[in-house]
């Protein structure tokens, strides 16, 4: 008995120490993300054998005003278009998918089924190994260096389709026939009565949307221009320097990606409850 | 404004709503209203795209087309298809110029590299990290599980700077080794290192991502389970192998095809390795061979061939993990 | 305030399966006929699956008509939209839209189909809100609501409307047994007052018999007949009508006539005084309530009494056939006693054999049950 709970023991301690540490070794690099970011150019390495100075510094704002005043590339701005851009895509894509998996979830229609074995087809496929087609369709568009560029190919999601029609077919037929009896059209059904009772899902599938645009490399390295960057592509820029300036990218990543936790932190709920539904249900 | 005009003026707006609806005749066609502009979409960028890919890699690309396909008139107008571009058709030169290209072997190996130093080590550690949440005792399994799942909101480029700051020569890691009295590991300028660093960048994103879907997978085995193999008298051990591993396996493949697809299309973390001086050829992921191909020297009838056998790469992995399963 | 006439009406699903192999059709409402007056209740009543729900929700124009026609004030409706038929109805979960208070629920209708400024429909909600008793709720979302003050808010969303036809598709189902029973007498009271034309579906019989002014009782589609609840007791057109209508079930037995005698199972035999059957199988049926027992008797063996206080129900075996008395809570054999069984001629059922139909229906005086020992 007491050999049991001395095992017990042993493995919830060592379970614990276990999570401990990956967890500490998983917020090193953040943490010296930040740290970096405030310090020069030439503190952020280590000299003879010494390790880099781990606390905080005080150059922030001076590599950040350094960054600001590179000539060829606006950090500050890509950081507008990517907020922007990621945006405009998830309330379009939020609209289409919704509308669409409202279709497939309540109406029974000819071509149903061959409409829904082609989106299950586009799942299996990868669908940003398209970039060389898309690219040419986009400058036949006129589309090359806009906002559009980025955002239309992907607003047609059909992950967002798939969840979307997963979370309207729990809710209950008699609730639209009812609604239908009180009068209400049939799009009404969908703005009034149904979208209302689907806040959570469309949360979900939001931030699962914003984030898989915020993150997006190739595409926006493709298509858009000066002016127009992302972030990634911003960042991608500045590192094609000959000197790169290390203080000034700790700055840009930081701000890349320490807002974007503090926002997951506050949405991850719903990240988590759109990831689940995916993998869960299959 | 008094209450009394705001609650008229909501009523005239609602009368003159419900005015509109009245006098718009009943749409049999209803569903394929909401489908459409998704569909639009989805037809125009993915679906089109994806057989053009297959039709590009059959082809040269010359250059961007001005002048249209066709053009036809209707009434007065005339309505002219523009043609995608100009091309040459070469049949399967470019398959059999893949078929004897060194690169592509050479960028498939370091993906399939990547691929199994990152696999294993992420799925053991994402289960790893469940089981231990798992077992009920940890208290602030809330916190755990918000911090590690936290990378995956990382930006892909900004995160490989963060990593390459840390991994270049004279940063934190090289620091950390000198201290410990190891020799530090040249993770920047060697290329098998350079992998090894790409691979291991990716378990630190994804890992947690991973651990939430293996959780909530081990979460739904009922515990009557476990208590059954309890009193057949296994261990904990056996309990992992004969109870736990078998309930997960739809979660696992799940998991397994995912991160698949997703070290098959690496991009962003070898441009940045590469960008900060890593050895290309060790380096070069497939993905990243594609984008050369097809952005940088504009042979998009090759790439799109490239792309092609990537797709095909990638299903058959797909499919013989689920066979395995 | 509404007529409604249903002529002929048929529903057909097309039922093929994925093979192509089967293209049967299932026809879930067959060739329907009823006229119902100005303000009538009538309940559609029937087993699972007879066709009930299908056939209101025709009315409701949820569904397509195959075949027939639904005429409200003898204008044919068949193409109208639901909106368009001023018509409401109350779902058997209630279908109440969670994310909006009570007040909301029960004025939408209202705001979408009418032309009401804001205010009057308020007023309007809230009168029928202190009608149902629930005035007190009306900033609560359904999910505060237990299952009694859900079916108000259900009942409220209609009533609001004031249309021609009320719908009701077992809206009773979902609340305990006490509950329904309270219900049950508001809800016929509420038809009275408002004389609004009412179809009320239900599975349960003892519902149908306490809430019709009109019973329709159907089977695999068919209507098999529509009368007053008393009518559809004493007479029954078939075997089946006779058997779903009364609790406990009436006894039904297989009876072999000749003569005037008829020989049944276990020995059992009846004279037949007032009528004649042919002879050959016919079948008699005799309700609980008008079987009185004889103790000299030896056909029945008693297999269960149950005493349920004011009464008691006394099970037992002619033969292999099990027959279930009601008796006064005075009559009390024992487990395994014999038992005769006495019944009047006039209370006796009898149905051909092979349709069903019935023959002979109850004839008897309607009086109180005479005194048993």
């Amino acid at each position: 008995m007491h050999e049991k709970i001395k095992r017990e023991a042993l493995w919830q301690f060592g379970g614990y120490s276990f999570l401990l540490v990956v967890t500490m070794l998983m917020m090193i690099p953040i943490y010296w993300l930040v740290v970096a970011s405030t310090l020069p150019n030439d503190a952020i390495f280590s000299s003879a054998g010494n390790l880099p100075r781990l606390i905080p510094g005080t150059a922030f704002l001076e590599n950040a005003r350094d960054l600001a005043a590179r000539p060829n590339i606006d950090y500050y701005l890509s950081i507008w278009n990517s907020i922007a851009i990621a945006g405009i895509y998830t309330v379009l894509a939020l609209l289409f998918c919704s509308m669409g998996g409202f279709a497939f979830a309540k109406y029974e229609f000819k071509y149903k089924r061959v409409l829904f074995i082609a989106i299950l087809a586009t799942l299996i496929f990868p669908i940003n190994l398209l970039v060389i087609p898309m690219f040419l369709l986009v400058s036949k568009l006129g589309l090359s260096n806009t906002y559009w560029a980025v955002i239309l190919p992907w607003a047609a999601s059909p992950l967002g389709m798939f969840f979307m029609r997963q979370s309207m077919q729990s809710i209950p037929d008699s609730l639209l026939e009812a609604a239908r009896m009180d009068g209400a059209s049939e799009f009404q059904l969908f703005y009034r009565v149904t979208l209302p009772t689907m806040k959570s899902s469309l949360a979900a599938l939001a931030v699962i949307l914003f984030l898989s645009m915020w993150n997006l490399f190739l595409w926006p390295l493709v298509v858009l221009g000066e002016g127009k960057y992302t972030i990634p592509v911003a960042i991608q820029k500045i590192t094609s320097n000959q000197n790169v300036a290390y203080d000034q990218l700790m700055v840009a990543s930081a701000i890349a990606i320490i807002p974007m936790f503090l926002v997951f932190l506050a949405l991850q709920r719903h990240y988590v409850k759109g990831i689940l539904a995916g993998a869960v249900k299959e | 404004m008094n209450s009394q005009t705001v609650t008229s003026l909501v009523d005239t707006l609602r009368f003159k709503r419900e005015q509109l609806k009245e006098s718009l005749p009943p749409f049999p066609g209803t569903p394929y209203v909401f489908l459409s502009p998704f569909f639009v979409l989805f037809g125009v960028f993915l679906v089109f795209p994806m057989f053009y890919t297959i039709y590009l890699s059959f082809f040269t690309f010359q250059g961007v087309a001005l002048d249209p396909l066709f053009v036809f008139e209707i009434g007065g107008a005339s309505v002219a298809i523009p043609k995608m571009a100009n091309l040459q058709f070469v049949g399967l030169e470019n398959y059999q110029r893949l078929l004897g290209d060194n690169i592509f072997y050479q960028s498939l190996l370091n993906t399939v590299i990547i691929f199994l130093v990152q696999v294993p080590l992420m799925v053991s550690l994402a289960m790893g990290i469940a089981l231990v949440l798992n077992a009920g005792f940890t208290r602030f399994k809330d916190v755990f599980r918000s911090i590690l799942l936290l990378p995956v909101a990382a930006n892909s480029v900004a995160y490989t700077i963060m990593f390459t700051v840390i991994a270049v020569e004279g940063g934190l890691l090289d620091g950390v080794f000198i201290m410990l009295g190891l020799q530090p590991i040249p993770w920047m300028t060697d290329g098998f290192w350079a992998r090894n660093l790409i691979a291991g960048m990716s378990v630190w994103r994804w890992t947690g991502y991973n651990m939430i879907i293996i959780l909530a997978g081990m979460q739904t085995i009922s515990p009557s389970l476990y208590e059954a193999a309890e009193i057949n008298g296994a261990t904990r051990l056996q309990k992992f192998r004969y109870v736990t591993l078998p309930q997960l396996k739809p979660i696992m493949l799940f998991v397994f095809v995912t991160t698949t697809i997703g070290v098959f299309k690496k991009f962003g973390e070898p441009v940045i390795v590469i960008q900060s001086g890593a050895p290309i050829n060790k380096t070069r992921t497939i993905v990243y061979y594609i984008y050369e191909v097809a952005f940088q020297n504009l042979q998009l009838g090759y790439g799109s061939a490239l792309t092609v056998a990537l797709v095909l790469i990638i299903l058959t992995l797909s499919l013989i993990q689920f066979k395995v399963t | 305030m509404t007529e409604i006439t249903i002529d002929g009406l048929t529903k057909a699903y097309d039922a093929s399966n994925d093979d192509g192999n089967e293209n049967g059709e299932i026809i879930a409402v067959d060739d329907i006929d009823i006229e119902i007056e100005d303000g009538e209740f009538i309940v559609l009543v029937g087993p699972s699956g007879c066709g009930k729900s299908t056939t209101l929700r025709c009315i409701a124009g949820l569904e397509d008509v195959t075949e027939g026609e639904i005429r409200f004030d003898d204008e044919v409706v068949n193409e109208d939209r639901p909106r368009d038929r001023d018509v409401a109805m109350v779902f058997q979960n209630y279908a109440l839209y969670p994310h909006m208070t009570v007040e909301e629920n029960i004025g939408f209708g209202l705001k979408l189909s009418s032309t009401l400024p804001s205010d009057e429909i308020a007023e309007r909600v809230r009168n029928v809100a202190e009608m149902m008793g629930i005035d007190d709720l009306l900033n609560k979302k359904p999910a505060e609501l237990s299952g009694g003050q859900q079916q108000r808010v259900a009942l409220g969303r209609s009533i609001v409307r004031e249309p021609g036809i009320f719908l009701m598709d077992e809206p009773l189902s979902n609340l305990d047994a006490k509950l329904r029973a309270t219900m049950r007498t508001e809800l016929q009271e509420l038809q009275n007052d408002l004389d609004t034309t009412t179809i009320y579906v239900t599975h349960d019989q003892t519902e149908a018999m306490a809430m019709g002014d009109r019973i329709a009782v159907l089977d695999g589609g068919v209507l098999q007949q529509i009368d007053p609840p008393e009518e559809l007791y004493r007479n029954p057109e078939n075997e089946f009508v006779a058997n779903f209508i009364g609790s406990p079930s009436i006894n039904l037995f297989d009876m072999d006539a000749e003569g005037d005698t008829l020989s049944g199972p276990g020995g059992f035999s009846y004279e037949l005084d007032d009528h004649s059957v042919d002879d050959g199988p016919v079948r008699l049926g005799i309700r609980p309530e008008d079987i009185t027992v004889d103790p000299d008797g030896n056909n029945l063996q008693i297999s269960v009494v149950e005493k349920m206080g004011n009464e008691n129900f006394i099970y037992g075996r002619l033969g292999t056939k099990e027959v279930v008395i009601r008796a006064d809570a005075s009559v009390r054999p024992e487990v395994g006693d014999t038992i005769g069984l006495q019944f009047d001629e006039s209370a006796v059922y009898l149905f051909d054999s092979a349709t069903g139909e019935s023959i002979k229906t109850k004839t008897d005086e309607i009086a109180a049950p005479p005194s048993q020992f």
